[in-house]
């Protein structure tokens, strides 16, 4: 299942970054970038349905596994042709094509069971609950002072 | 011995990456890419079988052909006006996609733009509410 982030609780911290790069051997596939002083927010693979980085790889080592755009190392070639192909620039190609996996054989993704802020998960719907949640607790309390 | 036919070559890295025994180089410099054929007497044809673009034939040794050398310019990013790509990659990927995914939801054609500003871009979309809001609190 992809990761969603809820950026309003990201605080820019990297971990996530460098809990990428701890599991997969020095090679990170996410990037935090702020946004001014006001906002941050962690930027890697949206495993998309109409994955455009399968569309450009012509061994079949990017390819659909169900919701995850899975790579196989063994039939990758190193061109360079998917890391031109993602809209997002999340596809890195340095003699071999890496990207997000998902950290495949993990009970979790490392960069959720990481994150300090609980800004990352599996859970689609968890930042619009958590708003409706806010909302409601605000309307308890009689609406904002 | 390999030949190489420059009107399909891409410039990309496959031959280069699978040669198992170096015979084919590249070299980058800031504004262009290199790929160069050593004459090559091996009797293999991983490079050939691995060509995005099936530009590579095996041909019978020849001492007296030249050496094979392509230079391709790099394509520079629209927005930061770095180089990031060969133009027949670029082209390839063009031809590759559907067209309705190679402009995004606000008409940008992304695959002229390079890697890194994609990031930027991608990440300057996803906090744009968010930093209106927040600078609205505390101006």
């Amino acid at each position: 299942m992809p990761v969603y982030v809820d950026i309003s609780r990201c605080i820019g911290c990297r971990s996530c970054e460098v809990a990428c790069k701890r599991v997969h051997g020095g090679k990170g596939h996410v990037n935090v970038h702020m946004a001014g002083d006001h906002a941050s927010v962690p930027v890697f693979c949206h495993h998309c349905e109409e994955a455009t980085c399968t569309m450009a790889c012509y061994t079949g080592a990017l390819h659909k596994d169900g919701e995850r755009t899975a790579f196989d190392v063994e039939k990758c070639t190193g061109c360079g042709l998917c890391r031109l192909a993602c809209p997002f620039g999340v596809v890195w190609s340095d003699k071999i094509a890496h990207k997000c996996d998902l950290c495949i054989g993990r009970e979790m993704p490392t960069c959720i069971t990481t994150c300090p802020a609980n800004a990352l998960s599996t859970d689609f719907e968890l930042a619009s609950r958590r708003a409706r949640t806010r909302a409601a607790m605000i309307a308890a309390h009689g609406g904002r002072r | 011995m390999i030949k190489v036919d420059a009107s399909k070559c891409l410039g990309c890295f496959s031959c280069s990456n699978v040669c198992p025994s170096q015979n084919i180089t590249r070299n980058e410099t800031a504004e262009q890419r290199s790929v160069h054929w050593k004459k090559c007497k091996e009797e293999c044809d991983l490079c050939v079988e691995f060509c995005p673009a099936k530009a590579l034939t095996l041909v019978p040794f020849d001492e007296s052909a030249p050496e094979s050398l392509l230079t391709f310019d790099l394509v520079s990013c629209k927005i930061c006006k770095s180089r990031y790509a060969t133009m027949p990659m670029l082209k390839r990927i063009e031809s590759v996609l559907p067209a309705n995914l190679q402009k995004d939801s606000t008409g940008l054609d992304w695959i002229w733009i390079c890697p890194v500003c994609r990031r930027s871009i991608e990440a300057e979309r996803a906090t744009k509410q968010m930093v209106l809001g927040r600078s609205r609190k505390s101006p």
